[in-house]
């Protein structure tokens, strides 16, 4: 009885001891960052995290742009960490670029965005886009592709950022600009701080309007299941016929179960047709590189025990809001009719 | 002033899509042929069949990008695979389960889509969600044996003579 209470005594001091321990944050940054940014902070799907760069941000920009991430622009919201260890992810960071916080003020610039928009146009639309939302295909500077920039220009429209960013750094950057990724420090280029805050108003203008299109909520399954009319061989040679003649290269045959037991063992009525089209492919890695874990396309023909033949699809329309990126979502529009295209053909 | 606060807030509550546990992802500090091999070894540990490994690489190079490694395992059990489809055909589009791997600047990034995400189309299929949960965990353990792995490799050859 007394080694059970001073057990529970032990536990209930263990539990508590853990309750109060700080997160560390060196630990939370590999969990949550170390992916997309790396280590030393060079980047790679994400952007990279540099001591020249976090000199000019606050630490609530760096806490907003965690809580927020970026909707659209691939860096999610991490919404479900505790404010302690979001702010011990900042300050290893901190430690890992060796520098201090800077300090905003919260108020307001009250800039001219009219004339801000014509500085913009001229120096600032080429890296930024016309709607702010930034050019080029893809975000960071992963794969070590060959890309129009040396690092991709933030989508400075995007609700994120307009979260998180402050008139002040806004104006801070632009002011001391982003050297070692091309953008010119304005105020050496001869922009006054009335342009310049001429310039931070035009781009909160860009900001509200980007905020006025949402993305919509998807309400649909994640696959489609389509019934064939033929039997399982007639609808395999017709899915073959019709990926070839949407311009797909087919692969060989896998069977659904293959390589999962012996090949004696494997149910051969259960088929997927795997095809790809090397071109759409390369684009689409571009715009996100962790397109494999959906690769390659298939179409899956089961047929049932009480011989119904059907054909699964994935939905994706809706696998590609999992990647939280807005260029991959339209790109995938299109390619989801030509799935649904493939599939009416083979069903005709 | 404080309406475009409110607004901004708002818009950032409906972009969900943004949430953070749609992909697991990892990066080792380990050349992407080896790492491979180590998720292999992993994921047969974790007692699953590796189907098979699809290069999606052939040409990258042809197309800009310098980056050579790009693979796909394949994985599953197939007394899942079987129960699930008999239960779930339209859930085959998922299966077998897929980390894809790519090589970045002599690390190595392994993703793969949280089955998790899967919960939300499911949520009175108790099965279900247990089984998403199980491949969640497991994908995670894979990607820690992996990253272990690499430690233990970086370590060893530092001591080495």
């Amino acid at each position: 009885m007394r080694h059970t209470n001073i057990l529970i005594v032990m536990l209930l001091l263990l539990s508590a001891t853990q309750a109060l321990a700080l997160p560390d944050g060196r630990e939370l940054y590999i969990r949550n960052c170390n992916a997309c940014h790396q280590f030393q902070g060079a980047g790679g799907i994400g952007l990279p995290l540099t001591a020249k760069k976090f000199r000019d941000y606050s630490d609530d920009y760096l806490f907003k742009t965690i809580r927020h991430g970026r909707p659209g622009r691939v860096m999610p919201a991490f919404m479900e960490m505790s404010d302690a260890q979001v702010r011990a992810i900042i300050t290893f960071l901190r430690q890992q670029t060796k520098t201090q916080a800077r300090i905003y003020a919260t108020s307001r610039l009250s800039g001219d965005p009219a004339r801000g928009r014509q500085l913009f146009q001229t120096h600032c639309v080429a890296c930024h886009g016309t709607d702010g939302g930034g050019q080029g295909e893809g975000t960071g500077v992963t794969l070590s592709r060959k890309r129009a920039f040396l690092i991709m220009p933030p989508a400075i429209s995007n609700p994120g950022f307009q979260a998180a960013a402050s008139d002040r750094m806004i104006r801070q950057v632009i002011s001391v600009g982003r050297p070692q990724s091309g953008m010119p420090a304005f105020a050496e280029q001869g922009l006054s701080e009335r342009d310049i805050d001429a310039l931070v108003a035009y781009v909160r203008q860009l900001g509200e309007r980007a905020a006025k299109k949402p993305e919509v909520a998807l309400d649909e399954p994640p696959s489609h299941v389509t019934e064939s009319p033929y039997d399982f061989e007639t609808t395999v040679a017709n899915v073959k016929q019709a990926v070839v003649g949407a311009n797909f290269r087919a692969f060989p045959d896998r069977f659904l179960e293959q390589g999962l037991t012996d090949e004696f063992s494997v149910n051969p009525r259960q088929i997927g047709i795997r095809f790809c089209n090397f071109n759409k492919l390369y684009d689409m890695l571009k715009i996100e590189p962790r397109l494999g874990v959906v690769l390659p396309c298939r179409i899956t023909i089961l047929e049932r025990p009480d011989g119904q033949v059907l054909l699964v699809t994935p939905n994706l329309k809706v696998v590609a809001h999992w990647f939280n990126n807005d260029q991959l979502v339209e790109l995938w529009d299109r390619m989801e009719e030509t799935f649904t295209d493939i599939i009416d053909e083979v069903t005709l | 002033m404080r309406f475009r606060g409110w607004l901004l807030a708002g818009l950032l509550l409906i972009a969900g899509g943004a949430r953070a546990d749609h992909m697991l992802m990892a990066r080792v500090p380990m050349k992407a042929d080896i790492a491979v091999e180590y998720l292999k070894t992993s994921i047969e540990e974790h007692g699953y069949a590796v189907a098979h490994v699809q290069m999606c690489d052939s040409g990258m190079k042809g197309f800009g990008f310098k980056s050579d490694t790009y693979r796909v395992v394949f994985f599953g059990k197939i007394d899942e695979v079987r129960r699930i489809v008999a239960a779930h055909p339209e859930f085959s589009a998922y299966l077998p389960l897929k980390i894809a791997v790519v090589a970045e600047r002599g690390e190595t990034v392994l993703s793969a889509i949280n089955p998790k995400t899967f919960d939300t189309y499911y949520p009175k299929d108790k099965a279900m969600r247990v089984q998403f949960g199980r491949w969640h965990n497991d994908i995670r353990s894979m990607f820690h044996d992996v990253d272990q792995a690499a430690r233990a490799k970086a370590k060893t050859s530092k001591n080495a003579p």
